[in-house]
């Protein structure tokens, strides 16, 4: 495998680059977040910027759009060095930022969303006519109803929100649109929108940095890609000289191994099983049985019923028909505390809201649940025991942090997901569900998680993931089973394709399409 | 660069823009300036009147309503600035004893050297915007939340005022401020001239945050400081001026205080002041979590819970029950706010 050599873009040379950096360094506190940048961006392209979690991309955008000040290093725009010490000072060069999160105002409706800070005024007066008519403009651009313009942000869905965000930044007359993992969040029609729109600005000379963990959309979208791993810059290539396989292997800086491990399934009675289990509304006649020691997947897509099977089991909705068994008993958790208490985990899809308390340290999630195991007496907590345990799940799951004392606000995507994990980790469970356990996360710690659910199952552990990432579900699963219509349908074993299972997840008749 | 990108003709399939629908003249380009709640106030004042002049036909006299008019009043004026400061998502609990220091400086300085209405005013509006500066600073760049710094200022002041007060009372104070008091002096054509200052300054404040951009920063900083410090928007600033503003606003109420009172000052004066302001304005539908609140809401809630006070008085029932009342319809309106915030979650 040959990895190449950065090249010098094909594009014109004869005019400087729109925006580029060179030698940027940014240190927080004892953290090196970026040690050394460089990147130029053309007039007229798609720049993907792509990195593990923590390599830095962030703070490079930060850096970008004004959020936070460079230690060192030299930004130009158009060939002229600048200065970019405020988000002013960013938007007033052209420079406009969507970030991964939605930064909107709830309470207000999307016309103020999309001119906040900028607002259009006519006598000292915000004149609302002519913003408005701007913002009807752009939403029909993005594809949205005209009616929106007026509505309050707070009803909006997140990928409608995610869409009012880009058209927060297109309203300012953009040279250069930065993208944070716009697609994260969106649904494939709606990545088809985002990527028209995409076009159509660059056709018009508008630069797009592009930052997105879906790599094989780099190859749809980008001219050019540039790579960093442990906050450097590994340099820049056409994106047509690349592979995905190549692209991850700079990312990581070695040879990567997709080969799924080959482990065998102890024969034995289920640990747990779903018996025509039921939820009014959501799914119906769920038929799931899982031995110790197996990792089972249920794909699905958005919308299919799949997300709510794994809140039922973990006791978060009660199901309204069917039974649930451990250990050939039946059981009808009604809250996430019984479903503890049977032995059963939750990993939780949404773990900003559902699983972190991220203003505590590390030792302090870890520990959340398992206080009366960690303590004296079942009483005063034992520092101690609490500080070591943190410690072996650090380097136990190789979560990237100095000490177990960091909070987790601090942490990227990826080191909060392992996180999360670990709480779930440290009385061993009989039976572990997993929401989406590597959503939003890097490829180096998706591997990682992996292998720490992998190594669950080895101990004896039956693990029940519940994913809409299909290469996640046949790559860990040791069976696969689709869920579509809110009804478990199909199985597959080890040997699945994409091809197959998209198909019995889409269904014959139904047109939505999925990039595999 | 981007109208090329943007007019219609740009799009690929040639249709025209989409037109926002124009239903039947000016289309409603904002959310409705009264909300609902202010609406179900409106109701529920009224209901509290008609109640109250067929309970006891001394009611809608001016020998009551005056007094109610200019008893709401400071709690009106400094809900103004309190509107504010909980959009921005903080809280004022020290305007009870911004207000004692100002009248009890300007109290004194009154009775040892007789100082004219205007500089009485002046003096007092500059103390309180003064001691709202102390509030804004530290809470704009001491990143501790609001409620710590204005309880911890609150006593601080509160102490200040104490000592300038020596000893319980002041006593023998002119008559300088009649101009804003409940007698004749203090009305034109029976309407009291405190209220119509409030009524201006609630217009004027009502329009700021609502038409110009300014205002409309405080409501982006109460949704989410973060994202508004990335919208280019100088939150610091925006929160100082905030607290400035209702310094100022809690300093010329000390004013309508000190003309409602008799020619004494007891050390009590503006005591518990900061309970019934934020009871105002939380009734007035203003999100105590940030980012939504009218200036409006704030006067209608200032108006009901003085209508309760004056109708349980009148009434001659036991003052506590017009605690419970307040109390009730504050829980009430927090609930009405959270139960708003879960069903947009939901939806």
């Amino acid at each position: 495998m040959t990895t190449p050599q950065p090249s010098t873009p094909s594009t014109d040379r004869a005019r400087p680059a729109r925006l580029s950096v060179s030698g940027v360094s940014k240190r927080f506190g004892a953290v090196r977040a970026i040690r050394h940048a460089d990147m130029a961006v053309q007039p007229g392209t798609v720049h993907a910027l792509v990195g593990e979690n923590g390599a830095g991309k962030s703070t490079l955008i930060k850096i970008l759009s004004g959020a936070e000040t460079a230690d060192a290093g030299t930004i130009t725009f158009d060939g002229a060095p600048v200065s970019i010490t405020s988000t002013h000072d960013a938007m007033a060069l052209g420079i406009a930022t969507v970030y991964q999160e939605p930064q909107l105002f709830a309470e207000l409706t999307v016309s103020e969303n999309v001119f906040t800070g900028r607002e259009l005024t006519r006598g000292g007066r915000v004149d609302w006519a002519a913003q408005n008519a701007k913002v009807v403009e752009l939403l029909d651009l993005l594809g949205l109803p005209a009616r929106y313009a007026t509505a309050t942000v707070g009803g909006l869905s997140i990928a409608e929100q995610q869409q009012v965000s880009i058209a927060k930044a297109l309203a300012g007359d953009a040279k250069v649109l930065i993208l944070d993992e716009p697609s994260a969040i969106l649904t494939d029609r709606e990545v088809e929108v985002l990527f028209s729109v995409v076009r159509r600005l660059t056709a018009a000379g508008v630069s797009i940095i592009y930052i997105s963990h879906r790599l094989d959309e780099l190859f749809v979208i980008a001219d050019e890609v540039t790579v960093m791993r442990d906050g450097q810059t590994i340099g820049t290539h056409p994106i047509a000289d690349l592979d995905v396989r190549q692209i991850v292997e700079l990312m990581v800086g070695g040879i990567l191994d997709d080969a799924r491990p080959d482990r065998a399934v102890p024969p034995g009675d289920p640990r747990l099983e779903l018996r025509g289990l039921g939820l009014a509304g959501q799914f119906h006649d769920v038929d799931v049985s899982i031995r110790p020691g197996e990792i089972v997947a249920l794909y699905g897509l958005i919308g299919s019923g799949v997300a709510e099977i794994g809140a039922t089991v973990y006791g978060m909705a009660r199901a309204t028909a069917g039974t649930i068994l451990v250990d050939g008993e039946p059981v009808r958790p009604r809250s996430p505390r019984e479903a503890k208490d049977l032995g059963i985990a939750l990993l939780p899809a949404n773990r900003k809201e559902q699983g972190l308390f991220s203003f505590q340290p590390i030792s302090f999630n870890i520990s959340a649940g398992h206080l009366p195991l960690l303590s004296r007496l079942r009483v005063w907590v034992d520092r101690r025991r609490e500080r070591e345990v943190a410690r072996s799940m650090i380097s136990r799951l190789s979560v990237k942090t100095p000490h177990e004392r960091q909070a987790v606000s601090a942490l990227s995507g990826g080191n909060a997901q392992k996180v999360v994990l670990a709480r779930q980790l440290v009385d061993r469970p009989r039976v572990l569900v997993l929401a989406e356990p590597t959503q939003g996360v890097d490829v180096g710690a998706k591997e990682e998680i992996h292998r720490i659910i992998t190594q669950l199952a080895d101990e004896g552990t039956a693990v029940l993931i519940v994913t809409s990432d299909l290469a996640e579900a046949i790559r860990i699963a040791d069976r696969l089973q689709v869920v579509r219509a809110g009804t478990t349908t199909t199985e597959f074993g080890p040997g699945a394709t994409q091809v197959d299972v998209l198909a019995a997840a889409a269904g014959a008749e139904d047109e939505q399409e999925v990039t595999a | 660069m981007s109208s090329s990108i943007l007019t219609p003709a740009g799009r690929p399939d040639g249709e025209p823009a989409a037109v926002a629908p124009q239903d039947g003249g000016r289309q409603r380009l904002l959310p409705s300036p009264v909300t609902g709640q202010e609406m179900v106030l409106i109701v529920v004042i009224a209901l509290l009147w008609l109640a109250l002049s067929l309970a006891t036909p001394a009611f809608f006299t001016s020998g009551s309503i005056v007094p109610l008019l200019v008893g709401m009043t400071p709690i009106a004026l400094i809900g103004v600035g309190m509107t504010i400061v909980i959009i921005t998502g903080g809280i004022d609990v020290s305007v009870g004893s911004i207000v004692m220091v100002c009248s009890v400086i300007v109290a004194q300085t009154m009775v040892g050297s007789g100082l004219p209405l205007p500089l009485a005013v002046l003096l007092a509006v500059a103390i309180g915007g003064v001691l709202g500066l102390v509030n804004g600073v530290l809470i704009a760049y001491g990143r501790v939340h609001a409620i710590i710094i204005t309880f911890g200022t609150l006593n601080l002041f509160r102490f200040i005022g104490l000592q300038v007060f020596g000893s319980s009372t002041v006593e023998g104070i002119p008559r300088t401020l009649n101009f804003f008091g409940r007698g004749e002096a203090g009305r034109t054509l029976g309407i009291p001239h405190s209220f119509v200052i409030m009524l201006v300054i609630a217009a004027l404040a009502w329009w700021y945050l609502r038409h110009t951009a300014g205002g409309r920063h405080f409501y982006a900083i109460g949704g989410d400081s973060q994202a508004a410090r990335l919208a280019g928007i100088s939150v610091r600033t925006r929160v100082l001026m905030a607290y400035v503003v209702t310094g100022l606003l809690a300093g010329l109420a000390s004013c309508f205080v000190l003309a409602q009172g008799t020619s004494s000052l007891a050390a009590n004066v503006g005591s518990g002041l900061e309970l019934a302001v934020i009871a105002a304005v939380v009734i007035g539908g203003t999100s105590i979590i940030g980012g939504r609140g009218s200036v409006l809401g704030t006067v209608l809630g200032a108006l009901l819970v003085q209508t309760v006070a004056t109708g349980v008085t009148q009434l001659g029932w036991r003052s506590q029950l017009s605690d419970l009342f307040v109390g009730l319809f504050i829980l009430i309106a927090v609930g009405a706010d959270l139960i708003r915030q879960r069903t947009r979650r939901a939806s």
